[in-house]
């Protein structure tokens, strides 16, 4: 197995260097966005994910070894802070926040960030395996799941637009991890996903939700939650009282009929009560 | 190799050459001479064409709208916002399963004079098939998709730079080895052999790819909150969706639930002189659909469809709140 | 990655298909080789059409398995007929055998049958030296998968007899593999063997 360390201070001589915000200190490697075509020398660029490449210049296929190198990916934000505040009712409007949390929920400040984690990916004794591990350490709610969403990703260069969001700096090494992975590299990045931290509040109380800005999915560790008790209460209580009026149908039919009617419409009543307010 | 990029040409004649992901022989175009790539084995990849117009994606999504027991008023306050492509990466694998599953099944039958008999019915399955398996190659988030149902439809790469690509972010080994037990378990359960004797099967992984497949994102409003619905780009049916409930159609299921399961449970009761079974089949009968509109009644302020990571309509959810219930009632007891 | 220009293992001639196959072929030196996982002869032999069959005239590569087989103990429900000591050489439920794996690219069926057909009664024929012009398929299957699959194959001909087979404990050995090309008419109404 070659090194990899050595080999990124002795190759990649059409890498760009500088071009992003600390990148030799946290990363301990250079990254690049583009190459010189072994042939023709001129500069090719290439895509997230692809490992051939035609150079636009003599046409000829090169072939990208990703063995060796760091990249600097990206996701792009495919949610606004619109948007963010609507998947956020969205999800506070369900079945399992409290009740009307979507309309009494005071969002207090929205921050646009990319998070920092990396993936690797190793061959195994044979078995490709991909690894993430944390570049940043955090306590918001979801990241620790960590993971890569979905997402299209970019290049991550000087060229490649923040479109605002502030960029949170690891601070993990990814030489540190190198060392102790399993098996041989076939390719390491750093990835930075989209998020919006939200927070609001409830009742005096301050909570706080992270929404994936590339699939919009939401993320939240703590929230004012709505009790199922009186859902509970309203299913057994029409349950025994109609199991009990089916037993009396048999000695005095009216009675129970009568009854059952006034059961349904009272069960009707309260659940849509219960539905609706609580 | 010294580089991070290697220029691809025919060790035979020079001649400069294409090679195509996912496959370890090709002939050079020049001398035709055959060529064999070692190492670093891609992976067959095709994308399918999209099929679906903005137009159609909207359509489908509202037509979801008004479907199921969905917010009356959705078709009139719901708003699309954004509607775009995307292209989602999967795996997908062929295994072929072959083998013999064999055992027996015991089945129970009750005479006219009430004796019970016991019959052994031995089976001998011979499966022999192919199992396709689609897994999403990336993490899905919050878009409610899994994996592939549809796998037919015009593959091109026309469309691959007009629509953004999501990358294949998962290995592809551990997509193997999901379809390898995937088609175990459905070669075993296609058998239906309930007691197993003997089993020899051979599982024999025969295709994988990588499938871009082009899916539409439908973002609408209601009432200030985002929702959001997916469209197959192929055949434009829903795949997935989060729409709002209705409280309506809430109440009106667990007055249906509760009077018919107490009725159930009634029934049963009163049958109990005739056969203890039938009070236990009644009673069950009346829990079974009080719980599952009791389901309806709790979580249907919001209507899912799809595969999402969290469905707040689960078994364990109920019992969760069951266990809820007790300790708040304990409580207010003391 | 690492492109490498095809060359027979033992005359270093190039080797020239248009065909995508697992096998490599060296019409110079009759020579077959496979490189997975390195390069590898290949025993193979090709026999002679017997018959002129209807349609085109194809090689269909099957990998034969010499095996050694030995049946410890056996249960089966109902109608009890010891069907493989019959057309194993030997007796008391051991012996030996070929089996044939059809090696190319087939749907399940047209697999099963082909497989059970010549391991019952082996083929015979004479065998040539070359291919002539004659078109051969590809060979698709490996053969590690062919020896999974000699298993499936010995099970099935014991299940497919009369009663409902329960248990079978047994041993299957491989001694040798080799690579047979067998002659057939590929037509309109499928295909025939011309042996």
């Amino acid at each position: 197995m070659r090194r990899c360390d050595d080999r990124f201070v002795k190759v990649l001589p059409g890498v760009r260097k500088g071009s992003l915000i600390n990148s030799h200190r946290i990363l301990g490697m250079k990254t690049l966005a583009s190459i010189k075509c072994p042939k023709c020398a001129g500069p090719v660029t290439f895509d997230t994910g692809t490992k051939l490449v035609k150079c636009s210049y003599c046409d000829s296929q090169i072939f990208i070894d990703r063995s060796g190198a760091g990249f600097y990916y990206a996701v792009p934000f495919m949610v606004s802070e619109a948007d963010a505040i609507g998947l956020f009712k969205r999800w506070a409007a369900g079945s399992t926040r409290a009740k009307d949390l979507d309309k009494r929920a005071e969002v207090a400040g929205a921050n646009k960030q990319y998070f920092p984690v990396y993936m690797f990916k190793r061959d195994v004794k044979g078995r490709e395996e991909v690894l993430i591990e944390p570049a940043g350490s955090t306590t918001l709610p979801g990241l620790h799941e960590l993971k890569v969403p979905a997402g299209d990703l970019k290049i991550f260069d000087a060229t490649f637009d923040t479109s605002g969001a502030e960029l949170i700096n690891p601070d993990i090494e990814m030489l540190s991890y190198m060392d102790s992975l399993p098996g041989e590299a076939k390719e390491q990045a750093l990835v930075y996903f989209p998020i919006w931290r939200l927070d609001y509040v409830f009742e005096q109380k301050r909570y706080e939700v992270v929404i994936d800005a590339s699939t919009g999915e939401v993320f939240s560790a703590n929230f004012p939650a709505r009790s199922s008790t009186s859902y509970m209460i309203v299913a057994i209580i029409g349950f025994l009282a109609f199991a009990f009026e089916g037993i009396l149908a048999l000695s005095s039919l009216m009675t129970a009929v009568t009854l059952m009617v006034l059961t349904v419409l009272g069960i009707f009543a309260i659940s849509f009560y219960v539905a609706r307010r609580l | 190799m010294t580089g991070i990029s290697v220029g691809l040409n025919c060790p035979a004649c020079g001649g400069s050459i294409t090679v195509v992901e996912g496959e370890d022989t090709i002939a050079c175009p020049y001398c035709s001479s055959t060529l064999f790539i070692e190492g670093d084995e891609g992976v067959t990849t095709v994308a399918f064409r999209n099929r679906t117009t903005k137009q159609k994606a909207v359509d489908a999504s509202r037509r979801w709208w008004s479907s199921g027991w969905k917010a009356r008023d959705l078709r009139r306050v719901g708003k699309v916002t954004e509607v775009y492509p995307i292209y989602l990466p999967f795996w997908r694998a062929t295994t072929r399963i072959a083998g013999w599953i064999c055992g027996y099944e015991i089945r129970r039958h009750t005479d006219s004079k009430g004796r019970v008999h016991q019959q052994k019915i031995p089976k001998e399955v011979m499966i022999l098939n192919d199992y396709q398996f689609s897994e999403i190659a990336a993490d899905p988030g919050d878009l409610g998709i899994r994996s592939l149902r549809n796998f037919s439809g015009e593959t091109s790469f026309a469309d691959f730079d007009m629509i953004p690509t999501f990358e294949a972010t998962t290995s592809r080994d551990d997509a193997i080895s999901h379809a390898r037990n995937k088609a175990l378990s459905s070669a075993r359960s296609s058998a239906r052999v309930p007691r197993v004797t003997m089993e020899r099967l051979h599982i024999l992984p025969r295709r994988l790819s990588m499938v871009y497949y082009p899916v539409w994102i439908v973002r609408y409003d209601y009432r200030d909150r985002k929702y959001l619905t997916t469209v197959d780009g192929v055949t434009g049916q829903i795949i997935s969706g989060r729409a709002p409930g209705d409280p309506l159609f809430q109440s009106l299921a667990i007055t249906a639930g509760s009077s018919v399961g107490g009725l159930l449970a009634a029934v049963g009761i009163i049958l109990s002189d005739v056969a203890v079974e039938m009070m236990i089949a009644g009673i069950g009968a009346g829990v079974g659909v009080l719980y599952l509109t009791y389901r309806f009644f709790r979580h249907g302020s919001e209507i899912i469809d799809g595969d999402f990571r969290h469905k707040p309509a689960s078994m364990s959810e109920t019992v969760n709140e069951l266990r809820d219930v007790a300790r708040s009632l304990q409580g207010a007891y003391r | 990655m690492k492109v490498v220009q095809v060359r027979c293992p033992s005359c270093d001639s190039p080797i020239y298909s248009k065909q995508r196959d697992r096998l490599f072929y060296c019409d110079r030196c009759n020579v077959l080789h496979v490189r997975d996982g390195g390069v590898e002869k290949i025993d193979f032999e090709i026999a002679e059409f017997a018959s002129e069959p209807p349609g085109e005239k194809v090689y269909i590569p099957f990998w034969r398995l010499y095996c050694s087989f030995v049946i410890r103990s056996k249960s089966v429900e109902g109608e009890y007929v010891f069907r493989l000591a019959s057309w194993m050489r030997g007796e008391d439920g051991s012996g030996t055998m070929f089996i044939y794996v059809p090696a190319a690219d087939f749907d399940t069926t047209t697999f099963k049958r082909l497989a059970i057909d010549f391991t019952v009664s082996s083929p015979k024929y004479n065998t040539r030296l070359n291919f002539g012009s004659i078109r051969r398929m590809p060979t698709a299957m490996s053969r590690e998968e062919a020896t999974e699959l000699a298993d499936f194959i010995i099970v099935t001909m014991e299940a497919e007899k009369p009663g409902v087979l329960q248990q079978l404990d047994y041993t299957l050995t491989v001694n040798g593999t080799k690579m047979v090309y067998l002659p057939f008419g590929v037509g309109p109404n499928g295909m025939v063997p011309a042996f």
